[in-house]
This record gives structure tokens, sequence and C-alpha cells, in this order.
């Protein structure tokens, strides 16, 4: 047995940082792998989901659709009943559509997949393994399937489960404004729980070796989060602090380590494999705090709750969630990772929002407003693109979807705090999600040196499974990109496109979820940053 | 991992929350019963809570409307015993049909 197809996710990775560590400057490149990868390999822009975000753009990548038809927008979801919003955690059983592990799986080919967001509770009837990401170590075991392969992973040395896993407090600084000694902790932590991830891909390649081989190494986008003035070229000029460069070294150790560990992969697997690489979105610097509830409520469709006094007030005014008259308001933003505007319609008697019968002149009006939400100074809109949920979440969870979904002038997160003024500069720039990633491919049957056009995020499910010699399911949107193989491979193996995906239970799964798990906690919540 | 359902909703709420917490380091005597809190007990924290829920699910494969247990007068409850759950997901069995 041999692995077929490896695949390595980077989340967060993009090429305005990959092409610089891929050169010799002023030494070796600090990525030496993978600039052998960009040589002798395929790569393209990815464009991502609409709101380039970790859950919808990673289960498009896993499922080949997009957000409209797999239902998952954001990291929560919210139920609105009556004047209280619930929110609650968005998992796997929420996705409609089928991931490219089950199809695979029911097609014979042996899968791992590892550290994938919203692969927990995993399926039931996986070929392989799966050891879910976004996890707390505590319900590692639970979520990993098989159950003994849990036990098997502890014999590998230094195996540390709590290195490894999704540490909440930690995770929780992501977006948040940290101290210097805060920021070179939050990269420091980074390191060693990329290396356990490399160990258990090593181990499952070695012991088990799958058709399909995935891990993600998500690191890339915490650390960028971060520590983007340190890894942007853009930053590198003129004058810089002691403290700046030894951030940026701590960074570049940490490229460093993953170009080791790329390679280790890729050798591992042997010369038949083919790699494909891709991120979920890319990244870019974000300037200022854009908050937009507090300019909604300068318009008058959002009413402040008053917040309660001392610590419970404290902890209500620094989560997640707006907390707002539900009352009165009419439209609002849920949570800063949604970038999107929720209107909210009476549809029965005595429910709150606006009538259904308001809804396209209510929605026209607030795209106005938003557009006239400028710069002071320059003019310039500080929204740069407005779009209505049907022209960009086509599909039947369309209704799940923000009513209007925004894209920031520095491609930003909103806040969702109440404070003024609506729009000010960061002290700093942070690192924000760019919707351009990166998609990368290199082995037997695959051109070289390429540079392709821009893909879609759906192409890459389309690509795996071609190159798992499976046909693609007529219904997935994305395509296998013909650049990206030579003729003689085309040839020998064409792309062919076969039955639809299977949906099985989900679909009841997913219509019986309204009276669910609104009690998932505001703790967990929390820690998944993109806040101010 | 998946749990077979025991002979009554208690002893499958406690195989449960055996499997889930053999890797915590606790100090498990005497064993969980129906009269051990969760929180004051066995340390979980809201999110060990969730994911006991989900487990209950997982095995049952149905929904339960843990909203209903899990909030009170609009806040989270504070601590639950494994016989208030088990109690609840019996009400809940008899009214809910599965999923499929």
């Amino acid at each position: 047995m041999t692995v077929q197809t490896l695949f390595i996710g980077l989340d967060g990775a993009t090429f305005t940082v990959l092409n610089d560590l891929t050169k010799a400057t002023e030494g070796p490149p600090v990525m030496p792998f993978l600039a052998k990868i960009f040589a002798g390999g395929v790569r393209a822009k990815l464009r991502s989901t609409p709101n380039p975000l970790t859950p919808p753009a990673w289960v498009s990548l896993m499922t080949g659709r997009g957000p409209g038809h797999h239902g998952v927008f954001d990291f929560i979801r919210a139920e609105e009943r009556g004047e209280e919003v619930f929110f609650t955690l968005f998992d796997s059983r929420d996705c409609r559509v089928e991931t490219i592990w089950s199809i695979a799986s029911r097609q014979g080919k042996r899968i791992a997949a590892l550290n994938f967001p919203f692969t927990a509770p995993p399926p039931k009837e996986l070929n392989g393994f799966m050891v879910p990401g976004f996890v707390p170590w505590r319900h590692l075991r639970r979520n990993t399937h098989p159950a003994s392969v849990y036990d098997r992973l502890k014999s590998i040395p230094n195996f540390n489960a709590q290195e490894l896993a999704w540490d909440f407090e930690q995770e929780k600084q992501s977006g948040d404004q940290l101290s210097d000694h805060d920021r070179e902790a939050w990269v420091s932590y980074h390191l060693p729980r990329e290396k356990q991830w490399f160990q258990v891909a090593e181990y499952l390649m070695r012991e088990e070796a799958p058709d399909l081989m995935a891990v993600l190494f998500d690191g890339v986008d915490k650390l960028q989060h971060q520590a983007w003035q340190f890894v942007d070229p853009a930053y590198q000029q003129g004058e810089l602090s002691e403290y700046h460069k030894r951030m940026r070294e701590l960074s570049l150790s940490y490229f460093r380590q993953l170009d080791g560990f790329i390679e280790q992969l890729v050798t591992a697997a042997g010369p038949g494999v083919q790699v494909f690489f891709a991120s979920d979105h890319g990244f870019t610097a974000s300037t200022e705090i854009v908050r937009i509830n507090a300019y909604l409520a300068q318009k008058g469709y959002v009413h402040w709750k008053d917040l309660p006094e001392g610590e419970a007030g404290k902890r209500r005014d620094n989560s997640y969630f707006a907390f707002l008259d539900w009352s009165k308001t009419t439209a609002y933003c849920r949570t800063p990772s949604c970038n999107g505007i929720t209107i909210r319609v009476a549809r029965k008697p005595g429910e709150t929002g606006i009538a259904p019968e308001d809804y396209a002149s209510f929605r026209t009006k607030l795209i106005r407003d938003l557009e006239d939400f400028k710069d002071a100074k320059t003019g310039e809109r500080i929204i740069a693109e407005i779009h209505k949920r049907e022209d960009v979440f086509p599909g039947a969870a369309m209704t799940d979807a923000p009513d209007l979904q925004l894209v920031l002038r520095d491609f930003g997160f909103v806040s969702v705090k109440n404070r003024l003024p609506a729009v000010e500069p960061r002290e700093y720039p942070v690192g924000t999600h760019h919707p351009d990633g990166v998609f990368m491919a290199y082995g037997p049957g695959i051109e070289a040196g390429k540079l392709l056009g821009r893909r879609h995020i759906t192409d890459v499910s389309s690509t795996l499974l071609y190159s798992l010699g499976l046909a693609i399911p007529s219904d997935f949107e994305g395509v296998v990109p013909p650049a990206m193989f030579t003729a003689a491979h085309k040839a020998a193996y064409p792309i062919v496109i076969g039955a639809a995906t299977e949906t099985g239970s989900k679909d009841s799964s997913a219509d019986s979820m309204s009276d669910d798990e609104k009690g998932k906690i505001m703790e967990q919540l929390q820690m998944l940053g993109y806040m101010e | 991992m998946s749990i077979a359902i025991g002979d009554t909703t208690l002893a499958t709420v406690i195989a449960l929350v055996n499997d889930l917490t053999q890797d915590w380091g606790l100090d498990t005597s005497p064993p969980p019963g129906a009269s051990t809190r969760l929180a004051a007990d066995l340390q979980f924290a809201s999110v060990d809570i969730i994911q006991l829920c989900v487990a209950l699910e997982e095995c049952y494969e149905r929904r339960f409307g843990f909203q209903d247990l899990l909030m009170r007068d609009g806040s989270y409850v504070g601590d639950l015993s494994i016989g208030q759950l088990a109690d609840f997901v019996d009400t809940q069995l008899t009214q809910k049909e599965p999923l499929s």
C-alpha cells in the first residue's frame, strides 16, 4: 500500500508571504523545499468563499459546494426566538452535504483527515482515520475515528494531546490586541503544536498508508493574525526595532519548521504521490477598526441593551456577541467573524422586526445607508462591497445566511462593540483574511513550474477526487483545473463526471436543528477571536 | 467513540461520562452515579457539558432540546447532576422520534 494523494492544508497561507520565504535573498530561502515545489509544480491563487472565514471556507473545500448549499456560514449559528437570540456553535452535523472524506470512503478509498475543522463528531461510516481539529484535548478521544486509534497515537514518542489540540484559552487571543510579551508567547505556542500534528501524520502514513492522506497545519493563520507585521515583506523596510527583528526571526522559525515537515511528509509518501496544498483564504493587513453595530445604531437600526453592573457587565462587553434590545433592533451584525448584516423580520404575529412585506424596501435603504458609511477625510467608502445573500449564497441553506455580506475596504473583520467612533485607525496593523489563498500541486502527472490563473476553493475537492481516480460528483461546483495536469496524464486518466453526492440523513438532521443546542456555551465561543 | 445504549438511561449517561473523562486524571472514587454533579465533582467546564450532550445525541441518534435543561430564565445553569441529565433524556425519549 502506498499513499496515492497527499493533501496539506495551510490555514490562511498567502503567496504574499510564501513568495518571499521561497526566495534566496540574503541567504538560502526560509522554505527551500516549498521553493522546490514552486519550481517543479503548479500554483495558483485560490479564491475563497464570499466571507473568507475558516468555517465556510474549509467546509467548501471539503465538500466542493458553496455555503449556500453546505450551510456553514460562521463559527456560530444564531436562532432568533421572539425577543431572544440564542447562539450556538456549528459542528460536523450541521453540514448539509457530503464531504470528500465520505465520498472517497464509500468508493473504497482509505482516507486519513487530520485537524480539519467541522469534522467532529466524525462520520460513522468512514473508511480510515479522522482526528478532528478545533476540539479541546479532553474530547479528542471521543471524536477520533476509529476510537482505537487514539490509544495508538499515544504510543508516538512525545505525543501530547494537550499540545496537539485546540486550546480555547490560547485561541481566544487570536484577534485581541496583545502585549509584546503575549504576542511572542502566542507565536511560540504554535511551534510544538504543529510538530504534534506532523508526528501524527507521519505515523499514520507510515503505519497505514491511506490512499488519501490529508493534514491541516493551522498555525499559519494563527501566527499571521498576531504577527502579520513581522512576516509581510511590506513591513520589513526602514528602521526596525529589536523586538521587531526578534519577532520576525521567531515567525520565520515557524515557517522554517513547517517547510521541514512538508519535506518529510512528501518524501515519506514516496515518489509516486501527487501532492496538493491549499489554504482556506489568504492574508493581508487590517489597519482600522470598524464598529458596524455602532454605525447601525447611529442610523436607527440597532438599539443597545444596558449592560449589567460589575463583572457580568464586563464579561458581556467583551463577549463575542452583540448585546442588543431585540424588541427594537431591526438590522444588526451578529458576530465579528460573520461580516454580515441580519435583517430581523417578524414572521409571526407578536414577533419583533420589520413586516415581511417591507423587506425589499427596507434592505434597499439599509444598503444605501451602508454605502454612505464613509471615511470623513477622504470620502472613501468604509464598506467596499455589499452583497445580497441571493447573489453570493444560492442554495437550500441560503436563508441561514446574513441578509447582506460585507467586504470592508481593508478586508478586516467588523467589531460588534458598543463604542465610538464607528471607525478609527488601529494602533498597529493586524493580520486579517484576504479572499485569495493558495493552491499548489506537485508530483507525477502534474505540470512543472506553471503559474495558473486564479482558481476557486471548490476546485480543491474535485482535484483531490480526480487524483484518487474517482469521478467528480455532478453536483460539485468546483472543477479539476485542466492545466494543472500534463496532457499525457489526462489522456491516461480522463476527468470523469459521475453521480451526484449522497445526502443521506443530513437534510433531516439539519431540519431538526432549530430546537437544539442553543445551550452551547458562551465561554467556548468567546475564544474564537476576531474581536477588536 | 460509540457507546452502546445501556439498560437504563442512567447507565448510558454514566457510561458516557466514564468514557469522556477517562484521560482527565480525575479521582473517581466513589465512581460516578446519579447524584454526581458534573461541575463540582467531575470538574466539567461548560464546554465539557456540551460535549456530553453531543455524545448523548450521537448515542441515541436523535436531537434532544438540551437548552431546556441547560438554560433557566435566560441564564445557563451552574451545575447539573448525572441523574438530572438522565431524567431529562428519559423525558425527551418519550416525546421525540429519531432523526431518520
